[in-house]
């Protein structure tokens, strides 16, 4: 199986992307998100989890990557919308993953199907 | 098929922690930490929160209290221009009970430190607090035994109190009956007529516990009602359907005309609500809970650190039985899912000592401090939560190259 050879743009997004998605992750101790409720941490965790999990698919070049990246942009806005969460993160996440996401497409087609 | 195979994974998963019981001990410890730590201050910080919140709301959260001092914090507090005022008086009480509209009940507090004494037993700097008989409608409190004063027995000063908790177990210490014995209060004969039920320590210093309570009109023959040591104030609690803010306007008016302030001078007075505490806290316990929540994520990362670097050292080992499995069929997800869940069980695990650690603490401080501190359902899911998501993250990684791997290449490897 050819390896596919990562395009030094995606280098860069992917470890960029991992910088941000990291730096969300303390967003779940912040007494603001406990406050909504039991679950709402858990929630947010779980997104967060599965964009770093799509950022190490997209690093190896795999098309799952670029899927999940773009299901989980769009699950973040929607729960960010849905707890009426909009603060600089909210549009920040928006700003970055509209960066991103049209160099992930645009690479898309020289990315590997399988997992 | 999919079941079968993950519990097959699980099996592995396991069976490989098993067989390194000391690294995975040492590698489930930094996430201990991480847990213990964070769980922790947030334990505290919502067991001190709800102690507040709690001594807040038995002041009630429809009353306006007129008070000499406003309830502000911060920098810009301007003392200078409260030093001055005057504080209310009983006085001034008959009059806004007599013009207010807005107000369902209304009454006077003083209170200060005072020896009480019955017969060989003395309890120094018990909190001797003089009501009105309308306070007692405006304050959230419980009787245990006994009764609260009669509006006679309040006007016309009757030497009669109401005893907090800890006063009647420091005054009668072997359980004797209080109830219409005579203790002194302040150096005065005073018959007991009720008991407060415990309540427990209060963070805001104002628990019924240690408080005695007599009427105002007996109170003033002891304590100085016009000093500021005495910390008078009028309470007036909204009638049903006003609103806080309409009731500190007609207060305001009021306050204003008893006073006699001309109309361009400023009032010399502080209307104070119990929402303006929960503000200040609310800000306080967020500052707290970021410290909290910065210190546990950096213990947290060292330990997510740790787990990565053991599924590395884990995979590297296991190159060679990975190739075997491969060549044998195993799919990738199948390596990926052993590997992961390898990482995501030692975290969790880790997550569950620390929690267990805390739950522990729980109990000892219980025992140590008069503070209920319990280990809240939602600290519990957010602890659990963080385990296993830093078990994915830091086990990710090094799970996907292990499933990546060439089976003949890994089977190779020595």
């Amino acid at each position: 199986m050819a390896q596919v050879v990562r395009p030094k743009i995606i280098s860069v997004i992917s470890v960029t992307a991992i910088i941000l998605i990291l730096l969300a992750f303390p967003m779940l101790f912040m007494p603001s998100i406990k406050h909504m409720g039991d679950f709402v941490p858990m929630i947010l965790g779980i997104v967060i989890t599965l964009q770093f999990v799509s950022v190490i698919g997209v690093w190896h070049m795999k098309r799952w990557g670029v899927q999940l990246f773009i299901i989980m942009f769009t699950i973040r806005v929607i729960t960010f919308m849905f707890l009426e969460m909009y603060n600089f993160r909210f549009y920040f996440n928006i700003f970055y993953s509209l960066l991103f996401i049209p160099v992930f497409l645009f690479h898309y087609r020289k990315m590997d199907t399988n997992l | 098929m999919v079941f079968a195979l993950l519990k097959e994974s699980i099996v592995f998963a396991w069976g490989a922690l098993i067989a390194n019981k000391l690294r995975t001990f040492l590698s489930l410890l930094g996430i201990t930490i991480g847990i213990f730590a964070i769980i922790t201050v947030f334990t505290i910080v919502d067991s001190l929160e709800r102690n507040i919140r709690g001594s807040v709301q038995s002041l009630g959260d429809n009353v306006v209290f007129v008070m000499k001092w406003p309830w502000t914090f911060g920098p810009d507090y301007p003392w200078w221009k409260y030093i001055n005022r005057p504080v209310p008086v009983y006085s001034e009480l008959a009059e806004v009970q007599r013009k207010a509209k807005g107000v369902e009940a209304i009454g006077f507090r003083i209170a200060a430190r005072k020896t009480l004494k019955h017969l060989n037993n003395t309890v120094e700097n018990g909190i001797v607090s003089g009501w009105s008989y309308g306070y007692g409608q405006v304050k959230a409190f419980d009787i245990s035994e006994g009764r609260y004063f009669r509006e006679d027995e309040a006007e016309g000063g009757y030497n009669v109190v109401i005893l907090g908790n800890a006063l009647a177990e420091g005054l009668f210490p072997n359980n004797e009956y209080a109830i219409g014995k005579t203790i002194k209060v302040a150096g005065r004969n005073c018959k007991i007529i009720g008991l407060f039920k415990k309540e427990g320590e209060s963070m805001l210093g104002n628990s019924m516990d240690n408080q005695a309570v007599v009427p105002y009109n007996f109170a003033r023959l002891f304590l100085d009602v016009k000093s500021e040591n005495s910390d008078p104030f009028i309470a007036a609690k909204a009638k049903p359907g006003v609103t806080n803010a309409q009731l500190k306007d007609e207060l305001t008016g009021i306050m204003r005309s008893v006073r006699g302030l001309k109309p361009i001078a400023d009032d010399n007075f502080a209307l104070n609500e119990t929402n303006l505490l929960s503000k200040n806290f609310d800000g306080l316990f967020d500052i707290v809970g970021i410290a909290g929540a910065i210190i546990g994520g950096f213990s947290i990362l060292v330990g997510g650190f740790g787990i990565a670097n053991i599924m590395f050292v884990s995979v590297r080992e296991r190159t060679n039985l990975i190739g075997i499995q491969k060549s044998l069929g195993a799919k990738n997800y199948f390596i990926l899912a052993q590997f992961l869940f390898e990482a995501v069980f030692l975290s969790l695990m880790g997550g569950v000592i620390g929690l267990l650690f805390i739950y522990g603490l729980t109990f000892l401080a219980d025992g140590a401090i008069d503070m209920e501190i319990t280990l809240t359902r939602s600290n519990i899911i957010l602890g659990l939560t963080i385990s296993v998501l830093i078990g994915i993250i830091s086990g990710f990684i090094p799970a996907y190259g292990a499933s990546q791997l060439d089976p003949v290449e890994a089977i190779r490897t020595n």
